[in-house]
């Protein structure tokens, strides 16, 4: 099968619905709890910008004591999707704390669901995990997280300040960030026309039938029906009203008569190989696809549109630490390793997504050469996590009728 | 001694069948356990916090609530899942038809005509099972581009004006795409059949004043129904589960079959169930001209014997 990328299985099994955390959801199903997970004890928290959510830290949690020396001679298990990590990043690790004799063992996943399945089996102890701000909720929930001791990871200081105590995890008692990335159109100016950034209503151009068979659309059932919404100036992306999903449904379905679209999640390789003119893009993919221009072609054909007054949906991934884990402090240490300005600059310049970074502006990404002239629109500023909108888990029974728009989009009903 | 020795040649009843315990086993551990696993998570229930799905084991508890969203979302008014049914059904069938008139000759060049170069033409003939599937078809999307080699051929010698999309959502991209990939399996399976057909009863045939046309139609032709059954048997079945044929050379949901959808359903939390009542839904359909299969080569098998 073709490369899929890894920020769509993100997505994808992002989408799996947390606005509603699991007392909700366990109260839904009765008292069946085959989690083992403790049932919400203050009740459902709902983890979203307009009411943030302190994870409770049990004392029994495992939270490592201040001043630990690192393992000697460990194997740190780092669980993360493919092709998200740099192995030079890694390697300067290694090196970093040569003395204490350090292996790190990446391991990867496809998807947060895959993920999720392979940790509850437990047979492999893995120290760190790369999950969704959306996932959090749920691996807190079953108990798979090991509280942070703050006193390791000082280079917290680094990050966007909206990061040192976001709304998903008020305290930050489990998560620091790892990237971030906007959802928008990217096209090619030499076969597109029309200025995609200047039209009226720019979400309206992939229904345009003169692309057609030259579209693409994210394999995102959030993103898909979100972008949608977005168009009909619906601002709610975690909307459970069922009018709204209807529209976007039909006006999907149209769009899948209309022009063929290439549904995938392949924007990053399709769009420099002219298989598609103009497509909804990740930001972080179109970073990225500079480097994927057939041999003798220019990058500066493509550009790509986010709203400018950052309107538009925004998300972000995070680092967490495993209670399985043998080795907490390394893990502590590898946190603080990967939030270091150049550290996360060069693991940016080989993955394409941006770090929150405090000295990372957007001058300076095009300066450095991590992204292009004319995508500059892919940078992704602080501002945006106050005028963006995020996915938020929803809860199942809403999840399951965005399912069954996306599914009736994909169909081809 | 020698009649302990003669009494070698016998054995214990459970001796022969025992030789069909290793396929035995092989068919319970992996078909009649993970049929078993699918029916579980099918009828089952979902994990509340983690959305995936919980296999019940108990038959006593199980829950046709992903069966009966099914149908609706097959024939209920809004049956949005029907035109990929249809749209599947008729990829397969015109997909096979080809494979069938492709391969027929091939098949039957290589029995009766091919001589010597019987076993190289075999080889050939078998050649593309050594380049993975994926491979091949992601060889066909570089000939396929616009302006791949396909394009650059038909607008050269003047059959197309302007390149043909044909990886922009083209039934008929997906339905070759599906000839190509399971040809093979139709070769030899007719290959197979013909190979037996009898030469003397041809000589016969020709002896008696047939015609090379009437004996084709009259003997070849009838004997080697049970090999185009199972051609088309072979061929048929693994396209109506292929999905990637589509993903590759198409990507759209224009020419989405069922296999995408179960696909897009194991992928997406709390859809487990569904992608599990998809597939037992399109057993039971695929299960009646399993069936007929069995059945007929049952009859022919008794009419050869008599």
């Amino acid at each position: 099968m073709a490369r899929m990328s890894r920020r769509a299985f993100l997505n994808r099994s992002a989408a799996t619905a947390l606005a509603v955390s699991g007392g909700v959801l366990l109260s839904a199903c009765g008292d069946r709890d085959p989690t083992g997970a403790p049932p919400g004890a203050g009740g459902p928290q709902l983890a979203s910008p307009e009411n943030p959510v302190t994870w409770p830290v049990p004392a029994d949690a495992g939270r490592i004591a201040d001043g630990l020396a690192p393992e000697q001679g460990a194997t740190l298990r780092v669980y993360n999707w493919s092709e998200y990590i740099y192995k030079k990043v890694v390697q300067d690790f290694e090196k970093k704390y040569k003395k204490y004799d350090v292996k790190v063992q990446v391991s990867t996943y496809g998807n947060m669901d895959e993920a999720v399945a392979k940790l509850r089996g437990g047979q492999v102890a893995f120290d760190v995990l790369f999950p969704t701000y959306d996932y959090l909720g749920k691996l807190v929930q079953g108990n798979f997280l090991r509280p942070l001791n703050h006193s390791y990871i000082s280079n917290i200081e680094q990050v966007w300040p909206a990061f040192q105590n976001p709304w998903y995890d008020q305290g930050w008692n489990y998560s620091v960030p790892y990237t971030i990335y906007s959802t928008g159109i990217a096209w090619r100016v030499d076969k597109v026309k029309d200025d995609i950034a200047k039209l009226p209503n720019p979400y309206e151009a992939l229904w345009d039938e003169q692309y057609r068979g030259k579209v693409g659309i994210l394999d995102d059932y959030r993103e898909g029906i979100g972008m949608t919404l977005l168009k009909n100036g619906i601002t709610d992306l975690n909307t459970g009203n069922q009018d709204h999903l209807n529209l976007a449904r039909d006006q999907l379905v149209a769009l899948a008569k209309a022009v063929r679209p290439r549904v995938n999640t392949n924007d990053y390789i399709d769009l420099p190989e002219s298989k598609t003119w103009i497509t909804q893009a990740w930001s972080g993919d179109m970073v990225n696809a500079q480097y994927y221009m057939p041999k003798g072609q220019s990058a500066d054909v493509m550009r790509y549109w986010f709203p400018e007054d950052g309107k538009g949906p925004v998300n972000s991934d995070l680092i967490v630490l495993l209670r399985t884990g043998k080795n907490p402090v390394l893990g502590h240490l590898f946190m603080n390793h990967l939030l270091d300005y150049d550290v996360a600059v060069e693991n940016m310049s080989w993955n394409g997504y941006q770090p929150p970074q405090n000295k990372l502006d957007p001058a300076e990404l095009v300066s450095q050469e991590l992204l292009p002239k004319n995508l500059e629109a892919a940078t992704v500023l602080p501002s945006y996590f106050d005028t963006g909108y995020r996915y938020l888990e929803l809860p199942g029974e809403v999840d399951d009728r965005w399912h069954a728009a996306w599914q009736e989009f994909k169909a081809g009903a | 001694m020698a009649t302990s020795d003669r009494a070698g040649a016998w054995r214990p009843r459970w001796f022969w069948p025992s030789f069909a315990a290793p396929g035995m086993a092989w068919l319970v551990v992996l078909f009649l356990l993970p049929f078993y696993v699918v029916l579980s998570i099918a009828f089952g229930a979902v994990d509340p916090l983690f959305r995936t799905p919980v296999p019940v084991w108990n038959p006593v508890q199980w829950n046709p609530f992903q069966f009966q969203l099914l149908f609706d979302r097959i024939f209920g008014p809004d049956g949005f899942l029907g035109p990929a049914f249809v749209r599947t059904f008729a990829f397969v069938a015109a997909a096979s038809a080809l494979c069938l008139l492709l391969a027929y000759p091939v098949a039957y060049y290589v029995t009766r005509y091919a001589g010597r170069r019987k076993g190289l033409l075999l080889v050939a003939l078998l050649a593309p099972f050594w380049v993975s599937y994926m491979m091949r078809m992601l060889a066909w999307v570089n000939l396929l581009e616009s302006d791949g080699m396909i394009n650059r051929l038909l607008v050269g010698i003047g059959v197309l004006g302007e390149p043909f999309p044909w990886l922009a959502g083209q039934p008929v991209t997906v339905t070759l795409g599906l000839v190509y990939g399971y040809i093979p399996y139709m070769v030899l399976a007719l290959y197979a059949g013909l190979d037996r057909v009898d030469q003397r009863l041809l000589e016969a045939a020709r002896d008696l004043g047939a015609s090379r046309r009437r004996t084709f139609a009259l003997v070849t032709l009838p004997l080697s129904r049970q090999a185009i059954l199972a051609g088309l048997v072979v061929t048929a079945l693994p396209m109506f589960g292929d999905y990637f044929t589509n993903d590759l050379l198409s990507g759209s949901p224009r020419t989405s079959m069922v296999g995408n959808l179960v696909n897009d359903a194991i992928g997406s939390p709390g859809q487990g169930g569904q992608a599990a009542a998809l597939v037992l839904v399109m057993m039971v359909i695929l299960a009646v001209p399993m069936l007929a299969y069995i059945r007929t080569t049952g009859q022919a098998s008794r009419e050869a014997g008599r």
